[in-house]
């Protein structure tokens, strides 16, 4: 059957936003972002992250990773250019609707921004909550990674009473408890040992091999070299993409 | 069924992000120590209320028991002294006041005629000059008490009429100065009562408005993280109406159930000291419905204005 002419182009592009059918995560197109009257920290910025890729954002301190981080999770609006998440332009969302996009997105904070007066538990369980998840499936889900970040005997615990390290794990744990479709994550090792932080990138990995797009922002250069995935490299409020290093490798072993 | 209800409240307590014991508000509304203030304030506001209402409803009641007191009674006063100058001895008020009751006898508006003596006009004046005080010699008028049927402004000119042709000097009192100003001072007194109930209720809110928007400025950064997480205006505003609509309710209860004993005790001491203004001032069912109702506009009037407030804010948010 030939829907040509009966399904017109915009009910095609309505079904897709509804549906969320492979739709490109984020696009950046020419955006600069300034705060008040001072200058662009980010100027001109064109990158585009499909669904289910990983990289990572990186550059010296003062670039503009936080500021390009919080244009992602949709904490400020660009201030030129247009930027599309899941296939939307962000600048058309109402309140309601930019609600809804946030719930697909999880954010690990560089400060953590865990609210003090909740438990441990609480606070990983608060984006199901927001979401309205039924109450036995958030106490499932939130205690298999609570012992899975290993702080399943410190969840009654209040952050104030832990340490830096404990706070980042129940930090990460609360942005992945959703299952976001787009995880961004402000050095989201910063604060952990080794171990902890290699079981937490392999987390990163197996929410990624689930299909879940990952950002992550950080500095080191060895989480970087052994994970081989694409780099946003931000200076002076420009970008630029950088494939790894392995990946350059392998294609020139691949094609020789 | 019934042993489930705890278990359903506690359900919808959790997704309200309020369930005590298992979580907090996501906000630490309820540890704020601006609560106690604003659960006074609002128990203030119910109690100044109470008195306000109860104030005028014991106005209205003493009003309508007067005027039903004096409506459609009159009273014909005979002078003692003549327009010439003369007086009237008692032998001649006697076979006036007479004359009067005969004259208006048979007609149809009359429900009783009663002439007062001596006797009764000495009771009249005691509580001014004393129950001892001898009238002898006194130039006492002559007073006939009338009980109307009806009293059509027609009524009252065709006895003036039957009076006049007595003696054109009888003059007929139907109270209708005395009660109209009594009235007029009755309904300024109950609007001054409603202005003062409104001037709470507006206070009430702008104390609440206040304590919203302080409570929202404190938590400003958190509010926005649960904004980042993907909470909606309404998710956070019913934890906000929630939380007012509670302390409103403990506040409003605190304010009612002290207004309520003032009044009682403003009624006892009243019947103790068998004040006759305050005679029977006690407050009837449907007033005390309408008192018991004014917990219940306290707390409507706390959560519809901490949701507006809140809404509002949010909506200025990023």
């Amino acid at each position: 059957m030939n829907l040509i002419g009966i399904v017109k182009p915009e009910q095609v592009q309505a079904f897709k936003n509804a549906y969320g059918v492979h739709k490109t995560v984020i696009k950046f197109e020419h955006i600069g972002l300034r705060y008040s009257v001072g200058p662009e920290v980010l100027s001109d910025i064109n990158f585009t992250l499909e669904p289910g890729s990983f990289h990572f954002l990186t550059g010296p301190s003062g670039a503009g990773k936080t500021s390009l981080m919080s244009l992602m999770y949709l904490g400020r609006r660009p201030t030129r250019g247009i930027l599309t998440m899941f296939g939307q332009r962000t600048n058309e969302m109402n309140r309601e609707q930019l609600a809804a996009f946030r719930q697909r997105i999880g954010v690990v904070f560089q400060d953590f921004r865990l609210l003090p007066h909740l438990s441990a538990f609480d606070n990983v369980a608060l984006p199901l909550r927001i979401i309205g998840r039924p109450e036995k499936e958030i106490q499932n889900n939130v205690s298999e990674l609570m012992e899975w970040v290993g702080l399943g005997e410190h969840s009654r615990m209040l952050p104030p009473t832990m340490s830096g390290g404990q706070q980042q794990r129940i930090a990460i744990a609360r942005a992945v408890v959703a299952k976001p479709k787009l995880l961004l994550a402000d050095e989201p090792t910063g604060n952990l040992d080794d171990e902890i932080g290699f079981r937490l990138m392999n987390l990163f990995e197996q929410l990624n091999s689930m299909g879940t797009t990952i950002v992550i922002a950080t500095h080191s250069q060895k989480i970087m070299d052994q994970l081989e995935h694409p780099r946003l490299v931000l200076g002076q409020g420009h970008l630029r993409v950088e494939e790894p290093k392995g990946w350059i490798r392998r294609t020139i072993e691949g094609v020789f | 069924m019934i042993l489930k209800l705890p278990v359903v409240f506690k359900r919808k307590e959790r997704r309200i992000g309020s369930a005590q014991g298992k979580r907090q508000y996501d906000l630490p509304l309820s540890t704020d120590e601006g609560t106690v203030f604003l659960a006074l304030l609002i128990a203030l506001m119910t109690f100044l209320a109470i008195m306000a209402i109860s104030g005028s409803f014991a106005l209205k009641g003493m009003t309508s028991r007067w005027a039903d007191g004096l409506d459609k009674q009159a009273t014909i006063e005979i002078p003692a002294q003549k327009a010439d100058g003369s007086f009237r001895d008692d032998e001649a008020i006697t076979k006036i006041q007479n004359h009067i009751k005969s004259a208006l006898q048979g007609m149809p508006m009359i429900q009783t005629i009663t002439i007062l003596d001596e006797k009764d006009i000495g009771k009249m004046v005691s509580p001014w000059l004393g129950e001892d005080f001898s009238m002898d010699g006194l130039p006492l008028p002559g007073l006939v008490s009338l009980k109307l049927r009806s009293a059509t402004e027609k009524d009252i000119a065709k006895i003036r009429e039957t009076l006049t042709a007595i003696a054109p000097d009888i003059h007929l009192d139907t109270h209708e100065r005395w009660l109209a100003d009594l009235f007029r001072l009755s309904g300024a007194l109950r609007l001054a009562a409603l202005c003062i109930t409104v001037i709470i209720g507006f206070t009430t809110v702008t104390a609440i408005t206040g304590a919203i928007r302080s409570r929202m400025a404190i938590y400003k950064a958190d509010i926005e993280l649960l904004h980042l997480m993907g909470a909606r205006d309404y998710y956070i505003m019913k934890q906000f109406q929630r939380h007012a609509l509670i302390l409103a309710f403990k506040g409003a209860v605190i304010g009612t159930s002290i207004g309520l004993i003032l009044l009682l005790l403003i009624g006892w001491v009243a019947g103790d000291t068998g004040a006759v203004l305050l005679e029977n001032q006690g407050l009837g069912g449907q007033q005390l419905l309408s008192i018991l109702c004014l917990p219940f506009i306290a707390c409507a009037i706390a959560a519809l204005t901490a949701r507006h407030t809140v809404l509002r804010v949010l909506s200025l948010m990023p």
